[in-house]
């Protein structure tokens, strides 16, 4: 058993922090769920407060909203153009750090994490200062570049994680075997890696479509999904936004009950391997 | 560099050079280094730009005259004296276009002054305003860690599996959800009839202007960036041997010594990974100062930065602001560092 017999907290002590959990997802879910409660009031600007009764009026307004469509359009555009730069980036990244023999290792590892460790915004204005002195202005093309900085980061620890589980005798043997280099790759190494390819890719896609520091520094006058929400909620609030609010706490529900199936299921699975 | 060579052959290993190249030098270098480069110098318009551009539009004022004067003396009978006046007409006209060009070189391409000029001009007022962000940041930390190592304990630790899975869940959510959203709930709660507000007004207390005075971007940073510090905790907890918490408890330890002497340690570098990013993402936020002050409330230093490079339209300073505040971070990064004796690889894994 992984977790500490009951007997040694005490039962007091045990009352005590159930009490504390209780609290402390009541402060997690309560904002979201005054959110969703809001985007059906029929009342404008959103509250809970003033109730003017139930409404699926928001519902419409926001799908009538033209520059929600053209932001949603242009979040997926930059998310999958950030999938196609980051990836190969973080994979070949991974292979260098992971293969090369090197006192510069430390160095090198540093570097390609650091994006990760530098505030979203400074990712957003350093991207958009380069390109401007290559006469590219802000828009989708930089966005996309700067997200792909740090998202390529993440992949790279992905691919990583994935290549120290690798049993290198097989590539040996496949070289040994008289296999081309590229040939053991594409037979070997990328089927080995498909699994942290799929995931690095779903990851870099909701962190890229989720972003709101890095991108508002670097769009120029374009906008996604995320910026205009951010603007909306400064300007001219409308209901409209809890009823999106509402779609990404249902969404996110989902993927989130998905994952956390699936981490249960390997961790069964891991333990029935064990015996 | 042989064994990448030869697991990968030259031009796998080219392509692996090229594309790490491109990461390194293209997207995280030199791009930091050009804005570190913008933040020390500004663009000197000698001094006084509408006395250039007066100066320069008398010139074009005199080559036009001496034009005339040209078209005239061609029309006069072929002599010597003409020819002399011509070619002098000719010298007082090249001379005056090169006059001409010199300065408008100087009006479009005005000279490049390296100084400290971009970080003196922060004053008090906006100093004030950094220390009051690095404060925040600072505060926001040590809240998360109070508030999130009990859970990542009991979820690493006491809970029973299909607890700690519904644990689990109830994290990941409100973690996943994006971060603009969670802010403006808070926005309907603080506002000034908002819930907080209506039920203080129920129990007859004076409603408290949140929004106004900017507690409220601190209330909604705390609720934020808050779980950033639970994961990386919960995965250090996580990885340490149960008996050596039944051990400790046997020897007769009480359960706070056991956190101080076997927990806490254990879970440094989760700490470290916790703090740093909730240290950073707070300090760093746009995006809560930007919804919750909504232009009532006085800017934080994110603000700032955004004013100068996209209002002012002074990327020079916007430039030295920005570095100022990521060497705010990196220093933070290696004092805790120092503080908890972990390295770069213990930090990101």
């Amino acid at each position: 058993m992984s977790h500490v017999s009951p007997t040694i907290t005490g039962r007091a002590s045990q009352v005590v922090l159930n009490l504390y959990l209780v609290i402390f997802f009541l402060y997690m879910f309560l904002p979201l769920i005054l959110m969703v409660l809001a985007g059906f009031n029929d009342f404008s600007p959103p509250s809970v407060t003033v109730w003017k009764g139930f409404t699926f009026r928001w519902f419409g307004e926001l799908a009538a909203d033209t520059r929600m469509w053209t932001g949603l359009i242009n979040s997926i555009l930059i998310a999958t153009l950030v999938i196609v730069i980051a990836l190969p980036l973080g994979l070949a990244g991974a292979f260098l750090v992971t293969r090369l023999q090197s006192r510069f290792n430390g160095l090198l590892y540093g570097v390609m994490v650091s994006p990760l460790l530098t505030p979203g915004i400074i990712l957003g204005i350093s991207t958009l200062v380069f390109w401007r002195d290559l006469s590219v202005p802000g828009g989708l093309f930089t966005a996309a570049m700067a997200q792909a900085t740090y998202i390529a980061s993440y992949a790279m620890l992905m691919f990583m994680a994935r290549l120290q589980r690798q049993d290198m005798t097989l590539e040996e043997a496949a070289l040994d075997l008289g296999a081309t280099p590229a040939r053991a790759f594409r037979r070997i190494t990328i089927p080995f890696l498909k699994p942290a390819i799929l995931t690095a890719s779903v990851i870099a896609f909701l962190q890229s479509f989720e972003n709101y520091n890095t991108t508002i520094f670097s769009i120029g006058g374009e906008h996604t999904l995320v910026t205009e929400i951010g603007s909306r909620m400064r300007f001219g609030l409308s209901p409209a936004v809890n009823v999106i609010g509402m779609i990404f706490v249902v969404l996110t529900f989902f993927f989130a009950a998905l994952y956390v199936l699936f981490r249960e299921r390997e961790k069964r699975r891991a333990a029935a391997a064990l015996g | 560099m042989t064994s990448l060579l030869r697991t990968f052959g030259p031009s796998l290993t080219a392509v692996i050079l090229l594309l790490t190249g491109l990461w390194i030098v293209g997207m995280i270098v030199a791009p930091q280094l050009i804005m570190v480069d913008k933040s020390f110098w500004y663009l000197d318009r000698g001094g006084d730009a509408g006395a250039l551009s007066v100066r320069i539009d008398s010139l074009y004022n005199d080559v036009d005259l001496l034009g005339w004067d040209k078209t005239d003396t061609e029309a006069l009978e072929p002599s010597a004296e003409r020819d002399l006046k011509l070619v002098e007409i000719e010298q007082q006209i090249t001379e005056k276009k090169a006059e001409i060009t010199e300065l408008e070189t100087r009006e479009i391409k005005p000279k490049k002054v390296y100084s400290l000029a971009n970080y003196t001009l922060m004053g008090a007022a906006h100093f004030a305003i950094f220390a009051k962000t690095i404060f925040a940041a600072l505060a926001v930390t040590v809240i998360a860690f109070i508030v999130c190592y009990p859970i990542a304990y009991s979820v690493a630790k006491l809970a029973p599996p299909g607890k700690a899975a519904i644990i689990m869940l109830g994290l990941i959510v409100p973690y996943a959800i994006n971060e603009l959203l969670r802010i403006f709930a808070w926005l309907m709660i603080l506002n000034y009839n908002g819930v907080i507000n209506v039920m203080l007004g129920f129990f007859g207390m004076e409603p408290v202007p949140f929004l106004e005075s900017g507690s409220g971007v601190f209330i909604a940073m705390v609720y934020a960036y808050v779980l950033f510090m639970v994961f990386p905790i919960y995965n250090t907890v996580e990885t340490l041997d149960t008996a050596q918490i039944e051990a400790a408890r046997d020897l007769g330890a009480p359960m706070w010594k056991i956190h101080l002497r076997v927990i806490l340690p254990h879970a440094k570098p989760g700490i470290a990974v916790g703090a740093i990013m909730t240290f950073m993402l707070s300090a760093g936020s746009y995006a809560v100062p930007y919804i919750m002050t909504r232009g009532i409330a006085a800017p934080w230093f994110t603000q700032l930065i955004y004013n100068k490079f996209f209002e002012s339209n002074n990327w020079n300073a916007g430039a030295a602001y920005a570095f100022t505040l990521l060497i705010t971070c990196t220093l933070f990064i290696f004092l805790l560092m120092r503080i908890f004796k972990i390295g770069i690889k213990d930090i990101a894994r």
